[in-house]
């Protein structure tokens, strides 16, 4: 029965038709999407966008009819794959039509090999042993995890993790693969892991790809179709050349379009244009050359960036190493540092190469296995935590973790009530953090219930509460969209200009170049470089090593030719938007 | 202390052992253990159970681990047996004489906690003995061969599974409160950290909600309890040696319960 139904759809039927879906969850008021009309055709690779809360997700669960089959609430329209109603189809004959793989690598491997992960779904269609292990083979021969079948699945990166999630879906020969911010929580190298193979899905087997991802250089690079949403309502839906193009569109829904896009959008308003609106580095390069081939070269001025007059250090890490026990994994090899006063830093790095580990020996969350962490000239061995914590404020990577309290405004006020405060010098300091990340009009609501670049902004006003000297952000805009991406690392920047040190780690490159004035690159638990954000991106091979990819406008700054006199290790789009505007001006007017 | 419920892989002879094997020597070996009256019988025994670990090639730490738990315990067990065994050779004399030779520490009673003991000690290896060698979908499996529906087997062990997880969770989440200046659980007193506790409930239950949500979207994605059979692709058989396991394990539970009533 199943074999016949299988792949007997017409010619022209699309592979996902979506006819007026509107979509509330159980016990909720809000539709979360709208009328929603979109076609799709089979062998399509297709991106979603959109902000956090935009109904990205809910429009991933749609396409295998996990919503509304398992997870209830009401659908009204019609959600088609190859023609079937989901709402009418059941779980089995629909999980190999669609795989669908999550965020979280955690939550959807379960078992303890990678080979019984893939076969897990094979083995619940009742396939017999045979199949089961071709598909097996194929499977993890398309993931490149060939190998590893007898490997654990919690001992692979999280790059290979979300592979061996891929391997599990298309071992169940879904026509459609849906990736739901399959990504997000991925280092550069991770992402580019997973997108080969994706592509090589969509390419050599036809199938058709759905991504929810903000990743726009690469949705410039591999994608065909870019559909945007905004509260629920598909907005925008095109070529990813039309879509970013649209200038407009991204400044109002704040969604993250590639840098070359965003130069050339800036240069726009200055009524400069290049021939073809660029979406890649190689169309920027090009343009850009085309554009300046008749202008003069001016150097730029040098400027110096050094910091005047040493500040006292804020942290000192001296030959630290740290061992996890009890398998003598040794995270963090001899890493020595020195952090002054007032710096802006980051720590950056592939997962697992030990920038977590580092960051919990500066606050005694881990004790050193040898050497000597001293931070504001405490010996972070013998402090207690408690006291620690009134001088470093540390927000951990997931907020959900640090909530505790019924309200934002008795969540941030934890803290303080710890150090024995007095009512009203509590209130100060609650209404002075609050006011840090601009969350006074929330201060009544329950913490979990808000969005979350808010329980983000949350978690961080209640380590700012405690009013510590050094701020340290491990991982802050992970899962955050674009927008609350700047939002936290603005509040950083004004902690910084406040004279406070700042320390945060990420993923997000372009956060890096743009915000730290000093990047330290960890790999394999050892420092690879330390120094001035722009030395560090102007020397990719070695970042390369480190597993991290420059912001595409600095690869776009490398790229071009050194003839144009334009910044080598350009950090900032604004940078390069300003140093091709001087070429103009060197020419009295703009073309 | 490391998870309870993890897979440590390995090729020996424990490894190797059918599940159901291992469940019927864990059920087995820990009723006969109730039984065992002896010291020195409780004390072979316990031997055997390290003798075991040591064969199934797993890390000492882990078990160092298990026994830094157990250490509390036990303290409390002499305690309650120093003062409430009524014993015949006082040892010393009775801090609080409640009469009868209840109060007093006795010879008999530090030897019947010392039983107590190594009785809990061997029992307690067992189950890490047993999950660490054993690959959970295998666990499962051995529970569906014995009668079990396979969705209810599933179940249990992906329950199981949670626990490290949660394990995990609950230490990011007391970090979380140090670094709110919270002092209980580094030198509060227990009265304090008790109250420190409640605090820990709201983020690891939404969390347990959430992550539970998106695995039930995950497991349904891969057709999860779609029929009420499925294939396994590896099958799992009682071979000569499973057999030769489980008998051997009957003689070593009616031996020591022998052993121990004999004399």
């Amino acid at each position: 029965m199943l074999k016949s139904l299988k792949r007997s759809p017409a010619i022209n039927t699309p592979a996902v038709e979506l006819k007026d879906v509107s979509y509330r969850y159980p016990r909720t008021k809000r539709w979360v999407v709208t009328h929603l009309n979109l076609r799709i055709q089979q062998g399509e690779f297709v991106a979603i966008m959109g902000e956090n809360g935009a109904g990205k997700s809910t429009l991933c669960q749609m396409m295998n009819g996990i919503i509304p089959n398992s997870i209830g609430g009401r659908l009204a329209g019609q959600v088609l794959i190859h023609g079937l109603d989901t709402k009418a189809t059941g779980i089995t004959e629909l999980a190999t039509k669609v795989g669908i793989v999550l965020e979280d690598p955690e939550t959807q491997l379960f078992t303890t090999s990678i080979r019984s992960e893939v076969a897990f779904g094979p083995e619940n269609l009742c396939l017999p042993v045979e199949e089961i292990k071709e598909r097996v083979r194929w499977a993890l021969d398309v993931v490149r995890l060939t190998g590893y079948e007898e490997r654990m699945p919690t001992s692979l990166s999280g790059g290979q993790k979300q592979r061996l999630a891929i391997a599990a879906n298309i071992a169940m020969r879904p026509d459609i693969l849906v990736l739901d911010e399959a990504t997000s929580q991925l280092d550069p190298v991770g992402v580019e892991e997973v997108l080969s193979v994706v592509r090589e899905l969509n390419q050599k087997y036809g199938m058709t790809i759905l991504m929810a991802t903000d990743a726009s250089e690469m949705i410039a690079k591999l994608m065909d179709r870019v559909v945007v949403l905004d509260q629920g309502q598909l907005v925008c839906d095109g070529a990813p050349r039309q879509i970013f193009a649209d200038t407009n569109l991204f400044k109002r829904l704040m969604i993250r379009a590639p840098q070359v896009s965003q130069l050339a959008a800036q240069l726009k308003e200055e009524h400069i244009e290049l021939p073809v609106f660029p979406i890649t580095v190689e169309d920027a390069n090009q343009g850009i050359q085309e554009i300046l081939r008749e202008t003069k070269s001016t150097p730029l001025p040098v400027e110096d960036k050094r910091p005047l007059g040493k500040q006292p250090p804020a942290i000192q890490v001296q030959s630290l190493n740290y061992i996890y026990q009890p398998f003598d994994v040794h995270a963090v090899k001899n890493v020595s540092f020195e952090i002054s006063k007032g710096e802006f830093v980051a720590l950056i790095g592939q997962n697992g190469s030990g920038k977590t580990t580092v960051l919990k020996n500066l606050l005694g969350l881990l004790k050193p296995t040898s050497g000597k962490v001293l931070v504001s000239e405490r010996d972070t061995n013998t402090t207690p935590v408690a006291e620690m914590a009134r001088h470093v404020g540390f927000v951990l990577q997931n907020p959900d973790q640090q909530l505790f309290a019924e309200t934002v405004e008795e969540e941030v006020a934890y803290g303080p009530k710890n150090l024995g405060l007095g009512k009203s010098d509590v209130n100060a300091r609650v209404e002075r953090a609050l006011k840090l990340v601009s969350l006074e009009e929330k201060r009544a609501e329950f913490p979990p219930a808000l969005s979350k670049g808010e329980r983000a902004k949350v978690v961080i006003a209640s380590a700012l509460a405690l009013d510590p000297e050094i701020i340290v952000l491990d991982e802050p805009t992970t899962g955050q969209d674009y927008k609350g991406c700047h939002q936290i690392m603005q509040i950083a920047q004004s902690l910084h200009a406040e004279g406070r040190t700042v320390v945060f780690v990420t993923h997000h490159m372009a956060l890096v170049a743009e915000y730290a004035k000093r990047v330290i690159v960890l790999s394999g638990g050892e420092v690879l470089l330390d120094d001035a954000t722009d030395n560090v991106f102007s020397k990719p091979d070695v970042v390369r090593k480190a597993y991290i990819i420059p912001p595409q406008i600095t690869v776009l700054g490398q790229a071009l030719p050194a003839s144009l006199g334009l910044p080598r290790t350009p950090l900032t789009v604004l940078t390069m938007k300003q140093a091709i505007l001087q070429h103009f001006d060197h020419k009295g007017k703009p073309s | 202390m490391s998870a309870l419920i993890a897979y440590y892989p390995g090729k020996t002879f424990i490894h190797n052992l059918d599940p159901r094997a291992k469940i019927i020597f864990m059920v087995i070996v820990s009723t006969a253990i109730f039984m065992v009256q002896k010291i020195y019988i409780a004390a072979i025994v316990l031997a055997f159970m390290i003798l075991l670990w040591f064969l199934s090639r797993l890390p000492l730490k882990v078990l160092w681990g298990f026994m830094k738990v157990l250490l509390p315990i036990i303290g409390f067990l002499f305690l309650v047996q120093a003062i409430f065994y009524p014993g015949t050779t006082p040892l010393i004399k009775p801090l609080i004489p409640l009469g009868r030779g209840y109060g007093q520490i006795t010879l008999d009673g530090i030897l019947f906690a010392v039983l107590l003991a190594l009785r809990l000690m061997a029992m307690i290896i067992m189950l890490p003995l047993v999950s660490f060698t054993t690959p959970v979908q295998n666990f499962a499996l051995g529970m569906v061969k014995m009668g079990l529906p396979y969705k209810l087997a599933y179940t249990m062990t992906t329950a199981l599974n949670l626990v490290p997880i949660l394990q995990a969770e609950t230490g990011v989440i007391v970090d979380a409160q140090r670094l709110r200046a919270m002092q209980s659980f580094e030198k509060g007193k227990l009265a304090e950290k008790l109250k420190a506790y409640p605090a820990l409930v709201t983020p690891l239950v939404i969390g347990s909600m959430r992550r539970a949500q998106l695995m039930a979207v995950a497991m349904d994605s891969r057709a999860f309890g779609a029929s009420k059979s499925r294939t396994y692709l590896e099958d799992i058989r009682l071979r000569g040696r499973d057999w030769v396991f489980i008998v051997l394990s009957v003689f070593f539970a009616v031996g020591m319960v022998l052993a121990s009533s004999l004399a």
